[in-house]
């Protein structure tokens, strides 16, 4: 028997495909998939979202941690605030939410809207309005959010979401779950930014029937944190829950014009307070 | 923090982690492949073959155990590669040459210790590869991959022929 030493063929048993050309075709690969499984899933919660009573939205959703919150503080919550929800929320005629205001003690400015008819103001923002006008567009604003059921759509398409990829296995730590996450993230985002301008507009509405003018409601938006370098605005666009403060606007200054509402007029001073006394 | 800078952040690290790790594991893998066809050249008049038996004509003098064995570890970009496979199925290519590696360098070092020890021949050469848990993640995670080679070394009267 004669010995054949011959060296091993380097391509047998590696595949000669690139590794960066392999990243590529992955990556882009599970990140279509996972965009398209958001928009089936947001199309399958907008499906469902019709069939639940929300009468039953706030027997599931109690919101006993908000409840308490608003009994703790019951004494000292501001009137002003429910006054200002109670007259806002006539000008949605068909509302079948009981709604509810809260002031949540945090510095940051902001508002929430959550199941069962909850609308959270964060000492913040209340400290930082500069007329009640201004006030009454981000709750105006929150309450659109009930009308259209966004906090059921967000919720619903979070919770769809975090199924799907455990059911894929995917974990938190897993380099291909930020792939999918970032992936799911930005489709998302599209979904949340039509949803804020609806809002918006529904807000603009309610202000302009409670006070005869919109002047003053869009003060809020003008103060939010501005982008630095107008540069980046096409990257930020892709990344950010609502339309950029300085778009978001200009949509709003249209929606004003079409339908010729007075932009300015006399406007309500806020007293600025998150709670009344305690005494 | 801005949630755009966050979120460049939250794809940013990973990003450069993984930029990082396959030009790092790419010259790396590199110079590991020049090292084993340098070797693998210098060697291969040297047998290593999986007969059970001495072949016929070969007049032995003496026979031991040698052994050669690697113990080698997957980098983020090729783990990463392999977590986006598991997903959609298919061969995993870049645990490929990871192996090919092992496997080649495991052999060549029991070619070296037989080299060593005045073997002429390996006969009944065999491999055998064996997961090293990862003792955090509760033993999911692997730390590593342990190539052995093992078979018996012979010092023969004359060449192998």
């Amino acid at each position: 028997m004669r010995f054949d030493s011959r060296l091993p063929d380097d391509a047998v048993n590696v595949s000669p495909t690139h590794p960066a050309r392999e990243a590529l075709t992955l990556v882009a690969g599970v990140a279509v998939g996972v965009m398209a499984l958001v928009v089936v899933l947001a199309i399958a919660i907008e499906a469902v979202i019709p069939w639940i009573p929300p009468s039953f939205e706030a027997r599931i959703f109690s919101n006993r941690w908000l409840a308490s919150a608003r009994n703790t503080d019951a004494d000292r919550q501001a009137p002003e605030l429910d006054d200002l929800l109670a007259r806002l929320a006539v000008h949605w005629a068909d509302n079948p939410y009981d709604l509810h205001i809260v002031a949540i003690d945090d510095p940051t400015p902001n508002a929430f809207a959550f199941p069962g008819g909850w609308i959270g103001v964060t000492t913040g923002l209340l400290d930082s309005v500069e007329s009640e006008n201004e006030l009454a567009f981000v709750v105006a604003h929150e309450i659109g959010h009930f009308r259209d059921r966004d906090h059921l759509r967000g919720i619903g398409r979070g919770l769809a979401f975090a199924l799907a990829m455990s059911a894929l296995g995917l974990t938190t730590t897993n380099a291909a779950m930020r792939v999918a996450t970032i992936s799911g993230d930005l489709t998302a985002r599209a979904f949340d930014r039509s949803q804020e301008s609806r809002a918006d507009r529904f807000a603009l509405a309610v202000v302009a029937a409670e006070y005869g003018h919109v002047g003053g409601a869009m003060d809020f938006l003008t103060r939010l944190p501005r982008p630095e370098d107008g540069a980046h605005d096409g990257i930020r666009h892709y990344f950010s829950t609502h339309p950029l403060g300085e778009k978001r606007t200009d949509a709003l200054r249209l929606w004003v014009r079409e339908n010729g509402w007075p932009d300015e007029g006399p406007l309500r001073p806020w007293s600025g307070r998150a709670f009344g006394s305690a005494e | 923090m801005d949630p755009a800078i966050e979120s460049l952040i939250d794809l940013g690290l990973p990003l450069a982690f993984l930029v990082g790790t396959y030009f790092v594991g790419s010259a790396i893998e590199a110079r590991h492949y020049r090292s084993i066809r340098a070797r693998e050249g210098a060697l291969q008049r040297l047998p290593a073959v999986t007969f059970r038996s001495v072949p016929a004509g070969w007049e032995v003098l003496e026979s031991g155990l040698v052994t050669g064995s690697v113990v080698i570890s997957v980098d983020y970009f090729k783990r990463f590669l392999a977590a986006l496979r598991n997903l959609v199925g298919g061969r995993v290519k870049s645990y490929e040459s990871l192996l090919d590696r092992g496997r080649r360098e495991a052999l060549l070092r029991m070619k070296e210790e037989a080299a060593a020890r005045g073997c002429s021949a390996v006969i009944n050469v065999r491999l055998e590869t064996t997961r090293m848990a990862n003792s955090r993640r509760g033993g999911q995670g692997t730390a590593g991959l342990e190539v052995i080679a093992f078979g018996t070394g012979l010092r023969l009267r004359g060449d192998p022929a």
